[in-house]
């Protein structure tokens, strides 16, 4: 370690005698402008590190104590051609002067390494009339006179279409310090935007180095070069100079996206085994927890396929810790047999759905919202099982450790349903500080106590407590068939009544120990919003919104969807009209063909009217795309008859 | 020393200087003059964490290169930057740099790159930074050395301690945690778990708002009486934690719960063995105790202590329930000894801790083998005693033993490991050549001449190998070990420049000749005045013929001489070429045993062969030679195919021919078809097979729907009990087919 | 180490079971004749004379007759979804190298809709027996072909005949890399079949046994040929395998020492059409077991998972002014 940091000072030497480096220049400074804050987009050809700026853009910012989110853009194929629309890949960073809970709607300012990545995003609407375009000039004058022609003809339409497009040299520029521009454009890219947003330069610096910390020293000099070159360059070339307030934060904070965090979760609750099959976009959670597992001397299997995975994990239940298995939405359909043998054979389960687009394969990519039902009544036959959603980063790493408690209190299935957009999204969240309750308790091996029974359900909570393998006394056959106390086989009707009864006690029992979730906004009025997972930023600002414009709006964030907290319904009463938010479909009343009795809704909604016969009209989208506040208000202000 | 291809008289020696002093070197010295020219074993790294321990910086440097450059002129560039920074690391550690091989790299590169006066990221720089991350070791880089001997000891043994202290605390932090574990479960069934504070704890903050933790608690509470276990248990582990918890042979490691208050852990590396000894008596208390806390702990863990059996036996548990398995878990202590600097009388105590059969490892370092008067050793100095240490410690029962001069100690560093490994006590003998009287020789090759002159010959012996020498005693990291002394090719040119070639033994003599000391002893003849009558002293040795003996020095003018030695010299030679034939014979070379055995049996059987005609003589021998052979795979044979005695056959058949009714239980697939007939008459024996247990209990009718349903037709009906029995004739009929 | 000494005091209070400690309460529910009774009672014997502690003991089974052993043992027990016994077995042996796992399932749960399972199980050679009960039918839903029903038998859902050659387990898991244990019974010679499976028991990975098992109810005289004459089956004896007791050396003649490191060999009696062989095809105690490959490095204590957990944040950590950075940050 020592040798690395005395290098880090002798490679840094050796640089600055091997040649003068520009930085040193200082820019002449231009009083920069206040804003509360803005949407930044850096999209390039995948490799070209776009990915790693945005990031460490986001990260900059949220360590001068900016609020940040972070969304990923994500091309379609995993080897996109260069240039192509299609192939666009970089990083939407949203940076303000307070807490950011969504990645807003549209992009005020753009880095593109060319044209067509940027046309992607405009194609896409991703990007605000009359937004800044900073875009690399050097296809103007490529060899191939058809690059160049497209380049001339993008740009004139950009500008036509009223951007403000900032034609950069970043490749011409990088040259001069780099042997192989291409490998560094990212860090100029990085410095310019530190310049125009004005953040801490030291700050900009160390979070290279850290970026680069396993990489030889002369790399990060090299890449902090670039970065006090592209800021510098910036500054002294563009007219532009903003600087978004922000605050230190008091408590140290961490900054992760939402699949580190469920992998950082399932090592704080204490289980031991994660079982997994690979699936779009589940697996990062599991790459990032592959990594890290073995260190605390754990296991992720990577089984044949899904139902595997899934009975693997209810195997290491039945004999140990409750294990947990993570998947996308076709990986639950398979499990779902799986799920009803844990159910019926009373397995504590921890499942994870990081949901995509559906049905089949769908959208793998693209977030989506739409496995709620699936997750509630997928199986075949009376199945009671828990359910859950994650509405933020930081809910990723708790609803872990919560799940696994609930999964092992009650004996039940616990499905946690998070999605693409969180999966990849990144936010920071106060340093969680390690409390041993958060883990698993241990496998009891201690002999069962003269006749108990495997299955002594207590007639008020249905719970009945387990036996685990090596626990003598407890010997019996844990079964999928009907079965009575003894887990004896029973085809008798009274037998087959009392077990269902029991597991769908369980639920009942969940309930009654869940407090009505709290309103956003107030406590009665025109019209209330209710949503489920990763739409909740985006909710709680489009009510912001619209009690700006003066609406009676409130909302209201569900995190169990099995069972629904109790008191739900009369809040409902409150207000005149309810309204679901969600990423699923519902059938609209403006198709001719659709009516009253025709109309399907969304998941939350189908549940909300069957539970308390309200008449929740839905408002869902599935355009692959994080849920955007300007679009919740836009929905909102139609309920409510504006237009 | 396998370069003696290199003409002599070109050769330029370092120690050129050194020799107008009037000390003349081995003539096969002479082409080690510059060792930093040299790829040899030294400079040595003493490589951290991962196996092997010892790695030479030219091994590292290869495998580098093996796994950077590829082959051809396209990786010619890289081997020539990468062999120029081991180059310079070579020179840095040569002037007595000591720093770890990572530093040493990053100056040497940084140097090279300067002196270049090429840019970064240029081909130099670019090459190294490759090789820079193949480079996967890191460790003390060293010198051979007066000093070179103890580190590489304290080195291997520390890696040995790491590696036992990794296997311990995988084990004893398992052992808690699972002690743990049987506390937490019954704290776990207890109400104090379920108190809504408890549970607040348990579930993920970001959560807690979304719970009713009083109404959560009311419906956990709710039924499940638990009778917590027996406080004796709860005490009884709590006690076997405390001490597995507070053990201090090992440091704590990751799994390990880290108190602030906690004693650091024993120190096991002793100046004298006085100390080793009486700090393993101080601690057997603590060493009892936690042996018995393990033991406690796994039966806990099973399930299985039960106090009234269990408790007397560990109220008398004393160090004589240790067993060597259970020490073998703990450290071993470790003692450096060197001749001049170490007293006598500790020398003597090593002997004692050798034989107590402790884990005590003692290093018995020596700079000089000769003595200082005359290569006679002089009963007195211990120094040249010591060099004899190994092999009187072969005398103890269960102590290994290794010795080597330092030049080998890379080349037996598995011999190195397995004697810090070994269970009992073990004795490391090294010579480390640096000879104060021979400064203008290198140690490395004063250390080199020794092992190669048989006066430092390099052997271990490890009890635990086997039953016998032969597992046991190696001797084979010596050069040429069948041999007396090992000869090599010298090649040199005369005065006429001709190339001259001949072959040299390398003996004790040209080992003692290189010492200033005995230059008294030696008379170089320059070429002129070379006489017939010389003898190389191997010769001289050999055939006790008269003559001088001599042995080829270089001199100062780097020429070659013919130094006659004096009588003391041939003497003392002979007396190292007797202890080495000693050993050979250990080691099973020119066994005198053996060889007379032979020799009688070659004579008895030529007094047959003389006393009977040639023909059956050889035919005799023809057979004796293959009577063996056949045996080789009959002995399998016998074993696949089990015998099979006859006598339960014919009883078997008695029983086929009897009237009774009888069942071929063995073959029953305990199908129930009889037992639903009848379970009085038919019944299931110990491993669920059918047997007739009463055969009034039924009827011959039954036996015989026995018989026919019967899937593999084991029962025989027999004849008929009853002849009172209704339709017996057709009964009859129908059972003869199952008769 | 210490076991040597732990051993003999666990001595001092093991308590002895008898065949009957480890009947299930519960009747077996097979038809009379059914070959599983043959198979239960080998188990039972197997367990007692090994003396598995029944608390430790774990029986796992799919769906199908055969599936329903676990019932009528006194241990633990799990009969869950059909086809998915292995992987429930797998998850029970990973965390638990304590318990002794035995695997029941038949030809339609094991060949056909667990067929994915099968084979991959073969090769993470995790450490269980696993009892493969091969009636050649789907007994439990009334004669329909099973995979290895042989061509041309009439069921339910083959009137004219199965159409297709039946598949050859052995074979097939033979050819299946990591193989560490293949050996065949039949349930008609039960000495041979609790040799084989108390085998297959002491060997340290799967030890996979397929038990040709006569179905009177829907496969009546299916092995008739090979239960009268002995000529028919092929026992493969050796000092490293089978040995043969005297009693059946006298019926059964047809013999083969047959070593069960030769897999070419092992393949070829597989393969054998017109005999059953019966005994250990091949067995191989060098293939590592994926439960020791993923064992621990170190055990998983509160300590050790906070120290990992704080790493990990420190590595994306954001400080306030005031706090120190630590190393990892920068």
């Amino acid at each position: 370690m020592s040798t690395q940091v005395k290098e880090v000072g002798a490679g840094a030497a050796k640089h600055r005698q091997a040649r003068q480096s520009k930085s040193d220049s200082t820019p002449r400074s231009r009083p920069a402008l206040l804003l509360d804050e803005n949407i930044i987009e850096i999209v390039s050809d995948s490799g070209e590190g776009a990915q790693r700026c945005g990031q460490s853009f986001a990260a900059i910012a949220a360590r001068m104590g900016n609020g940040i989110w972070t969304v990923q853009i994500i091309p379609a194929e995993i080897q996109p051609p260069h240039r192509s629309i299609a192939g666009a890949s970089g990083n939407r960073v949203r940076i303000a002067a307070h807490r950011v809970t969504n990645g807003g709607d549209e992009a005020d300012l753009v880095v593109a390494f060319n044209e067509q990545v940027l046309l992607g995003r405009l194609r896409a609407g991703e990007i605000r009339p009359g937004g800044i375009i900073l875009l690399e000039s050097m296809w103007r004058d490529d060899k191939d006179p058809e690059i160049a022609a497209a380049y001339a003809r993008v740009c004139e339409e950009v500008r036509s279409a009223g951007y403000r497009l900032y034609e950069v040299p970043m490749e011409a520029e990088c040259v001069k310090h780099v042997p192989d521009p291409r490998r560094g454009k990212n860090m100029f890219a990085l410095g310019m935007l530190c310049g125009i947003y004005s953040l801490d330069v030291e700050l900009a610096r160390s979070q290279v180095r850290f970026v680069f910390a396993k990489k030889d020293p002369k790399i990060i000099d090299a890449n902090i070069e670039l970065l006090d070159a592209g800021r510098a360059w910036a500054e002294a070339n563009l007219d532009l100079k903003f600087a978004i307030p922000a605050t230190r934060p008091k408590e140290p904070q961490v900054v992760m996206n939402g699949n580190a965090a469920l992998a950082l979760g399932v090592v704080a609750s204490g289980m031991e085994v994660c079982s997994m099959y690979p699936i779009t976009p589940a697996t990062s959670a599991s790459h990032y927890l592959s990594d890290i597992f073995d260190k605390v001397g754990c296991v992720v299997h990577q089984a044949e396929d899904e139902i595997a995975a899934c009975t693997f994990a209810i195997g290491a239940s039945y004999a140990g810790k409750c294990a947990v298995t993570i998947t996308s939405g076709p990986g639950l359909s398979l499990k779902q047999e799986a799920l009803g043998l844990a159910v019926m054979g009373e397995i504590p389960l921890v499942v994870v759905d990081v949901q995509r687009g559906g049905p089949s394969t769908g959208q793998p990519t693209k977030p989506e919202q739409s496995d709620l039902l699936a997750a509630c009544f997928g199986g075949h036959g009376d199945a009671p099982k828990v359910v859950m959603a994650v509405s933020s980063i930081e809910d990723c790493f708790y609803s872990l450790i919560t799940a696994r408690k609930i999964a092992e209190t009650f004996n039940m299935v616990v499905v946690v349903l998070s999605d693409a957009s969180l999966a990849t999204a990144q936010q920071p969240f106060p340093r969680p500080s390690f409390s041993e309750g958060w883990l698993a308790p241990p496998v009891d091996q201690s002999a069962v106590p003269e006749g108990a029974k495997p299955y002594d359900w207590d007639p008020q909570t249905g719970i009945a407590a387990r036996f685990i393998p090596g626990q003598p006394g407890g010997m019996h056959c844990l079964t999928g068939l009907a079965h009575d106390r003894f887990s004896h086989v029973a085809y008798d009707p009274a037998v087959n009544q009392e077990g269902i009864r029991q597991r769908a006690r369980k639920l009942a029992t969940l309930q009654a120990t869940l407090k009505t979730p709290p309103l956003y906004g107030g406590e009665e009025g025109e019209l209330l919003l209710i949503g489920w997972g990763s739409t909740r930023g985006a909710i709680e600002e489009a009510v912001d919104m619209l009690r700006g414009k003066k609406k009676r709006v409130s909302s209201m964030h569900l995190k169990f969807l099995q069972p629904m907290a109790s008191g739900i319904g009369e809040v409902m009463r409150r207000f005149d009209k309810v309204m679901t938010v969600e990423n699923n479909w519902s059938d609209t009343l403006d198709d001719e063909i659709a009516d009253k009795q025709s109309q399907r809704f969304t998941n939350l909604g189908w549940l909300l009217r069957a539970h308390y016969l309200v008449d929740v009209t839905c408002w869902g989208q599935v355009r692959g795309q994080p849920m955007k506040p300007g679009a919740v208000v836009e929905a909102a202000l139609t309920r409510l008859g504006r237009k | 020393m396998d370069q003696s291809s290199t003409p002599l008289a070109e050769t330029k020696t370092a120690a050129a200087a050194a020799a107008d002093a009037g000390a003349s070197r081995p003539a096969l010295f002479a082409l080690y003059g510059t060792l930093e020219g040299l790829r040899y074993d030294y400079p040595l790294v003493l490589v951290e964490g991962e196996a092997p321990v010892l790695r030479p910086l030219t091994g590292i440097m290869d495998d580098i290169l093996r796994r950077t450059a590829p082959p051809g002129t396209d990786g010619e560039a890289l081997r020539q930057h990468v062999l120029r920074l081991e180059h310079a690391i070579r020179r840095r550690v040569a002037r007595g740099e000591r720093d770890s091989l990572a530093s040493l790299w990053w100056r040497c590169a940084a140097e090279l790159l300067a002196a270049s006066g090429e840019a970064p990221f240029g081909p130099l720089d670019t090459d190294l930074d490759r090789a820079r991350e193949a480079l996967n070791v890191d460790g003390l880089v060293i010198d051979c050395d007066a000093n070179a001997p103890e580190e590489v000891l304290v080195h291997a043994w520390k890696a040995v301690y790491a590696a036992k202290g990794k296997a311990f605390r995988k084990k004893v932090d398992g052992l808690i945690l699972r002690l743990t574990d049987i506390l937490k479960a019954e704290f776990m069934k207890s109400d104090a778990a379920r108190t809504p504070q408890a549970l607040e704890l348990s579930i993920g903050s970001s959560f807690g708002s979304d719970f009713d933790f009083g109404a959560l608690s009311r419906v956990l509470s709710h039924g499940s009486a638990h009778t917590p276990a027996l406080d004796a248990r709860q005490e009884r582990i709590q006690r076997v934690l405390q001490v597995l918890k507070s053990q201090r042979f090992y440091p704590p490691g990751r799994s390990s719960e880290r108190k602030p208050g906690q004693p650091n852990p024993h120190n096991f590396i002793f100046e004298s063995c006085a100390e080793a000894l009486d700090a393993f008596r101080e601690r057997l208390d603590e060493i009892v105790d936690f042996v018995k806390a393990l033991v406690i702990a796994e039966l806990e863990i099973a399930n299985k202590y039960r106090a009234d059996l269990h408790d007397p036996v560990f109220e008398a548990f004393d160090e004589s329930d240790l067993s060597a398995e259970q020490l073998a878990l703990l450290p071993s202590s470790l003692v450096c000894l060197r001749d001049g600097t170490t007293d006598t009388a500790d020398t003597v105590r090593a002997f004692e801790a050798l034989a107590s059969g402790l884990p005590i490892k003692v290093l018995i370092q020596t700079d000089d083998i000769v003595g200082d008067t005359s290569p006679e050793p002089s009963r007195t100095a211990f120094g040249v005693g010591s060099a004899h240490f190994a092999g009187m410690a072969m005398g103890l029962n269960n102590a290994y033993v290794l010795q080597a001069s330092s030049a080998l100690l890379c080349r037996v560093r598995e011999r190195l490991i397995a004697g810090m490994s070994h269970d009992g006590p073990a004795l490391f003998s090294v010579f480390s050549g640096a000879v104060k009287t021979a400064s203008h020789v290198s140690p490395y090759l004063m250390a080199a001449a020794a092992s190669e002159a048989r006066a430092f010959p390099t052997f271990a012996y490890d009890p635990a190998a086997g039953p016998d020498w032969a597992a046991r005693f190696d001797l084979s990291e010596n050069p040429q070990a069948e041999a007396d002394w090992p000869t090599h090719r010298l090649e040199y040119e005369d005065e006429a420049l001709q190339r001259q070639a001949e072959d040299v033994a390398f003996t004790y003599a040209d080992f003692v000749a290189a010492d200033r000391r005995y230059g008294r002893y030696c008379r170089p003849v320059a070429r002129a005045d070379w006489r017939d009558d010389m003898v190389p002293a191997a010769d001289c040795l050999m055939l006790a013929q008269a003559g001088e003996g001599y042995v080829l020095t270089a001199g100062a003018d780097n020429a070659l001489y013919r130094n006659v030695i004096d009588d003391k010299i041939i003497e003392a030679a002979r007396r190292c070429l007797d202890a080495w034939r000693r050993l050979q014979e250990l080691a099973g070379i020119n066994n005198s045993h053996a060889i007379r055995l032979v020799a009688r049996e070659k004579a008895a059987w030529q007094a047959q062969a003389a006393a009977a005609t040639p023909e059956p003589a050889s035919a005799e021998t023809a057979e004796a030679a293959p009577a063996v052979t056949p045996a080789q795979p009959a002995a399998p044979a016998a074993a696949a195919a089990p015998e099979e005695p006859q006598e339960t056959a014919e009883h078997a058949e008695a029983a086929g021919q009897s009237d009774d009714a009888y069942i071929e239980t063995a073959r029953c697939t305990t199908c129930n078809e009889c037992t639903q007939i009848n379970n009085c008459l038919f019944a299931y024996n110990e491993n669920q097979q059918a047997y007739i247990a009463d055969p009034d209990a039924g009827t011959f009718r039954e036996l015989v729907e026995a018989a026919e349903s019967c899937q593999v037709s084991i029962i025989h009906p027999g004849k008929p009990r009853n002849p009172d029995e209704p339709n017996l004739a057709e009964l009859i009929a129908r059972a003869e087919p199952f008769n | 180490m210490t076991a040597t000494m732990t051993q003999c005091l666990l001595r001092l209070v093991e308590e002895h079971h008898t065949l009957a400690d480890y009947q299930g309460d519960v009747v077996p529910r097979w038809c009379a004749g059914c070959g599983d009774n043959a198979i239960l009672a080998a188990m039972q014997r197997l367990c007692r004379d090994e003396q598995l502690p029944p608390e430790k003991t774990v029986f796992v089974s799919g769906i199908g007759c055969s599936s329903r052993l676990p019932h009528y043992m006194h241990a633990y027990g799990f009969h869950g979804v059909h086809g998915r016994a292995l992987p429930v077995a797998e998850g029970v042996r990973l965390r638990r190298p304590d318990l002794h796992i035995f695997v029941t399932t038949g030809d339609g749960d094991c060949c056909s809709i667990g067929a994915a399972h099968w084979i991959h199980a073969i090769r993470y050679n995790m450490n269980m027996t696993v009892l493969l009960h091969d009636n050649q039918i789907y007994g439990l839903t009334k004669k329909q072909v099973s995979p290895t029903s042989p061509r041309g038998l009439k069921s339910n859902t083959t009137p004219r005949g199965a159409y297709l050659n039946p598949l050859n387990p052995l074979t097939v898991t033979l050819g299946v890399s990591n193989v560490s244990f293949v050996a065949q019974a039949v349930d008609w010679i039960p000495d041979l079949l609790y040799d084989i499976i108390a085998e297959a028991h002491r060997h340290h990975g799967l030890g996979f046994v397929r038990i040709l098992q006569r179905c009177p109810e829907f496969m009546d005289h299916r092995f008739d040929e090979a239960v009268r004459d002995p000529s028919k089956t092929r026992i493969l004896v050796h000092g490293d395998g089978l040995r043969l007791k005297p009693e059946l050396s006298r019926i059964y003649h047809n013999k083969e020492v047959h070593d069960p490191l030769d897999m070419p060999r092992a393949l070829a009696i597989a393969a054998l059409e017109d005999e059953i062989p019966v005994g250990i095809l091949y067995k191989n105690p060098a293939v590592p077991c994926y439960e020791d490959v993923r064992e621990a490095e170190r055990p998983n204590t509160p300590d050790l998972i906070r120290t990992v957990l704080d790493e990990e944040f420190d590595k994306v950590t954001i400080w306030p002014d005031e706090q120190e950075p630590p190393a990892a940050a920068e």
